[in-house]
């Protein structure tokens, strides 16, 4: 059960990453470029969704999660989404904030119920 | 006896003409002499006619059924009704594939003044009962997005277009819009068992997109599924029917994401070392 747990907790994780570095790029490009095609195929599942629904099979499903798994998810999910952003920064990509990085997780982490 | 002649003005260099024959009967048409033209129908009548004989054009699709030939003219019909002006009106997936298993219409609507999907969605909804996903781009969004959005080529692919649509545009790689259309992809890689298999296909087929956009190959959904057949050795439909070995298709799969990655990063690291956008 303890293992389950903490496969769910991972999956979120890789889920909620992936979702804040689509929100970071989409925040860079799309003044840039209204045309972006991101209205099409919108009902496909995308990361934000299955985080979602991964995040409700985790107890406490309607509360915030204890503080030691709070940590673990936010320091994971920040680690992860800067050291992606640092690779493109490295290729000379513009505009990505790392500096939001932190207030971005700890906005989706609310509305996820994580905290 | 006064008769009259119908005729059809035919189109000159400088000025347009009507020919009366040489040997015709009656008083009044002889050379020299005034007359009077009108025309035959009300400009009405002509329009409408004209409208009611008007064939939408069809893009990557040999034909469609005279049953969704007589509904793409009804959707065309209620979109002109909405607007004042409009430049064109295309419609777009899985409506377009053989058969009637398509859950919604997408269509894009070109035009250059107003944005009032929600309104228009209600109307096209009530009116055919199905859904509508519409995306309104002005003429040089469109272009600009066909030149540099792998979705838009593959999208525009295979349509039905109310006017027709140039397609002789030159393709921009732009390194960041391709870079955050395949991070789509990467969910696959955490939920592949969590995932139906239309959505896998969509994200391999979105990966595959960006990779033959890059590599300068035509984008089609036959193009594609050629690529998908070739890089993992197999159908398009096991995809889409969710009958994929996970191991060995999540190998493969990680492996062309890193390479797809790889080609957007050094496309950009190349850009920003040129100092050229």
């Amino acid at each position: 059960m303890v293992q389950n747990r903490n496969k769910l907790i991972d999956l979120l994780i890789g889920n909620l990453y992936n979702a804040v570095l689509h929100r970071i790029l989409e925040k860079a490009i799309i003044q840039k470029k209204p045309e972006i095609a991101g209205g099409y195929n919108k009902e496909v599942k995308n990361s934000w969704e299955i985080a979602k629904s991964y995040r409700e099979k985790i107890n406490p499903k309607t509360n915030a999660l204890p503080i030691e798994d709070m940590e673990f998810i936010r320091k994971k999910v920040i680690n992860r989404v800067k050291s992606e952003l640092l690779i493109r920064i490295s290729k000379g990509y513009e505009n990505l904030r790392l500096d939001e990085v932190d207030a971005i997780v700890d906005i989706v982490m609310k509305e996820i119920k994580i905290i | 006896m006064e008769l009259g002649i119908v005729g059809r003005i035919s189109k000159g260099s400088k000025m347009d003409q009507i020919y009366l024959p040489k040997n015709r009967l009656g008083e009044g048409l002889s050379a020299g002499s005034y007359v009077f033209i009108k025309p035959l129908v009300s400009a009405e009548s002509d329009k409408l006619k004209r409208e009611s004989s008007e064939k939408p054009i069809l893009y990557g699709l040999p034909m469609i059924s005279n049953i969704k030939l007589y509904f793409c003219k009804e959707i065309f019909k209620t979109i002109e009704k909405y607007f004042d002006s409009m430049d064109n009106i295309i419609l777009v997936g899985s409506f377009l594939n053989d058969g009637f298993n398509f859950k919604d219409i997408d269509l894009l609507i070109i035009n250059e003044k107003e944005k009032k999907n929600e309104k228009l969605k209600t109307i096209l909804e009530e009116r055919f009962g199905v859904i509508f996903h519409i995306i309104q781009l002005t003429k040089s969004e469109l272009m600009k997005g066909l030149a540099s959005d792998p979705l838009y080529e593959n999208m525009l692919s295979k349509c039905i277009a109310k006017k027709r649509i140039v397609f002789n545009i030159k393709r921009v790689i732009d390194p960041e819009l391709l870079d955050f259309h395949l991070l789509k992809s990467k969910t696959l890689i955490y939920n592949f068992d969590m995932l139906n298999g239309k959505d896998k296909y969509y994200m391999t087929k979105n990966m595959i997109a960006i990779l033959l956009f890059i590599e300068g190959k035509k984008i089609s959904n036959q193009s594609i599924s050629k690529a998908i057949k070739e890089i993992f050795n197999i159908e398009q439909s096991c995809i889409e029917e969710n009958l994929i070995e996970k191991k060995e298709f999540l190998l493969i799969y990680k492996k062309t994401y890193k390479k797809v990655f790889n080609l957007i990063m050094d496309i950009l690291k190349k850009r920003k070392g040129n100092g050229s956008e």
